[in-house]
């Protein structure tokens, strides 16, 4: 009776009006942010009295917001091969390994996950600073990969846990090595869990704010670091400029995620 | 099955490998004799001991734990072991943490914040999870497909959003005043308003998507036991949906307090320094106060605070993603 849509009478539009405002007011902002970059209002009046593509042409001009793309860039892909490559052959010991603590050794990797970032942030902060690695590409790319490495995992373990052992077996039995036999049967088998490792990796690493800000130097600082230090003094357009090209970045990267399980299904 | 031991590898002993066919040959008979040496293994007969110095499959984990132990374990210990250690040895710290008033101010803002954003997020999240459970797959997943994008979207973007939205000449205010329902602005940033709605507004999905899963388990059936058995609709609700969907709500409803606890991004932003929240204490007794003990004592209660809410959860819903053996 309750779980079916037709037979819930009133409460069907009651439902249905909270899920579609809910669905509003999740959506709002973000089209929101996307109408103001092209607006020609510097105080961010809406609606915008004009339009125009000043902000991201002053977003374009300025060497110091590419560079901090640039370095995002870079950082979230080294980030991202280390996240799948470590990642990966920690889950075959995970998942295929039969010694004993298996289950905590996972849990252990499972903690910068669910630890406050900014704790994780303060610690490496003050780590750093005795090993000079504050303000190094080395230093964010470690302390993105703290972050990342969980969600690598997370995705291969169970990529893994479903593939079934035994046709890799079957693999060097027919004469292939066991390296072999891994790199030509398993990692084909597991393929979405590598490319969903990848995406989770990049994205973790790409939108990571907390972290950044403890890294950052004058000199070297992520796309987020750039914002955060904008946004602390004012609420200028160019920023919604940055924000839209971002979330184009996100749509596109969740439309490939999707083509590719579609892909997969099929 | 001594024979088999004895008998092949004594044959490929004999035959000289001739050609690289006869080599590979041999060796894919080793290998299939060290395959059943395995199965052997396994009927518990006996079988060449293999001497291993670590335990199977420890060993490709290695690079992971080296990682986590040098820059996460020891950096997090070493920073809450100086909370003790500087500037002196004892508990100072924490007799100064718990025993001002300006910090249990910020201590009471986080959990009030963090209980209120909770709250919000499942009343609105329920509905929503519900009606996504029972709707027709293709507006459901238009409705997904907005969550994940929400979700996805840049912390700094949607927060950015908002703090334009709530300012005082925003479009919120701007539209509430020409509705007539307000004379004056109503203040919505730099206070704890603007931090509980930017704050619900990143938590909802952490809501929705979980207790969808748990109610899209629940058998229609036993709903419709219920009906057949004379109950109304709020009869059934209350004595039989909301008891099923519980474990789910009490398990994102955890999920959603534990991670507003620790957030740093969208209270620094949208709640101006008057209305600190732990998070930000951390950052500010670490990078403009330069007190390490402090800011070792804050994040170690935040800790504590943080794993007792997530034993709280395992035990009562076992550990996520565990095996199925």
């Amino acid at each position: 009776m309750l779980l079916n849509l037709n037979s819930l009478g009133a409460w069907k539009w009651i439902l249905l009006a909270i899920t579609g405002a809910t669905s509003v007011f999740l959506l709002l902002p973000i089209l929101f942010i996307a109408a103001l970059s092209f607006g020609s209002s510097q105080w961010l009046i809406f609606p915008p009295p004009s339009w125009t593509l000043k902000w991201y042409q002053d977003l374009l001009a300025d060497p110091r917001w590419l560079e901090a793309a640039w370095t995002s860039f870079r950082i979230a892909l080294m980030v991202t091969v280390l996240s799948v490559l470590i990642g990966l052959v920690a889950s075959f010991g995970l998942v295929r390994g039969r010694f004993v603590g298996r289950v905590a050794l996972r849990a252990l990797f499972m903690t910068p996950m669910i630890l406050p970032v900014v704790v994780l942030a303060v610690a490496l902060y003050a780590f750093f600073l005795r090993l000079g690695l504050n303000g190094t590409t080395a230093g964010f790319v470690i302390a993105h990969l703290v972050v990342a490495l969980p969600f690598s995992i997370l995705a291969l373990t169970g990529a893994l846990e479903g593939f079934d052992k035994s046709i890799e077996d079957a693999a060097v039995l027919c004469g292939a090595s066991p390296l072999k036999a891994k790199i030509l049967i398993t990692l084909p088998s597991i393929s979405h869990g590598l490319f969903s490792a990848a995406i989770f990796s990049f994205l973790t690493s790409w939108d990571e704010v907390v972290l950044a800000i403890f890294m950052a130097s004058p000199t070297l600082q992520t796309l987020p670091v750039k914002i955060w230090a904008t946004l602390r003094q004012d609420l200028t357009p160019v920023i919604a400029a940055a924000s839209t090209l971002l979330i184009v970045v996100t749509m596109l990267l969740m439309l490939i995620a999707a083509a590719v399980k579609k892909g997969m299904k099929a | 099955m001594g024979w088999l031991q004895d008998t092949p590898s004594a044959m490929i002993g004999e035959a000289p490998a001739k050609s690289g066919r006869d080599r590979r040959a041999n060796r894919r008979l080793r290998k299939v004799m060290a395959m059943v040496s395995l199965a052997e293994t396994a009927d518990g007969r006996q079988a060449p001991h293999r001497r291993r110095l670590l335990p199977r499959g420890l060993a490709p984990t290695l690079p992971a734990l080296v990682l986590v132990l040098v820059f996460f374990v020891l950096p997090v210990l070493a920073l809450l072991t100086r909370s003790f250690t500087e500037p002196v040895l004892g508990l100072q710290n924490y007799i100064d943490l718990l025993g001002s008033s300006t910090y249990l101010k910020i201590f009471f803002n986080t959990f009030f914040v963090s209980a209120l954003v909770t709250a919000i997020s499942l009343t609105i999240g329920f509905p929503v999870a519900w009606a996504l459970a029972i709707m027709p797959k293709r507006q459901a997943n238009i409705v997904f497909a907005i969550i994940l994008l929400s979700m996805w979207t840049n912390l700094l973007a949607r927060t950015y959003a908002w703090m334009v939205l709530l300012q005082r000449t925003g479009v919120i205010n701007k539209t509430l005043m020409g509705l007539g329902l307000i004379d004056q602005p109503l203040v919505m940033v730099n206070n704890l308003v603007g931090v509980t709605i930017g704050m619900t507004y990143i938590m909802l999905p952490f809501i929705i998507i979980p207790l969808y899963g748990v109610i899209r388990k629940i058998d229609p059936a036993i709903l419709q036991a219920a009906a057949l058995c004379g109950a109304t609709r709020i009869q059934a609700f209350i004595h039989v949906l909301l008891p099923l969907a519980a474990p789910g709500m009490i398990a994102g409803a955890l999920m959603v307090f534990v991670m507003s606890l620790g957030y740093f991004v969208t209270p620094s932003l949208l709640g101006g320094t008057a209305n600190m929240m732990l998070a930000e204490l951390i950052a500010q007794f670490v990078q403009s106060l330069v007190n390490w003990g402090m800011g070792g004592a804050a994040a170690l209660v935040l800790l504590v605070i943080t794993l007792s809410l997530y034993a709280v959860q395992l035990r009562l819903f076992g550990v996520a993603g565990q095996e199925k053996h």
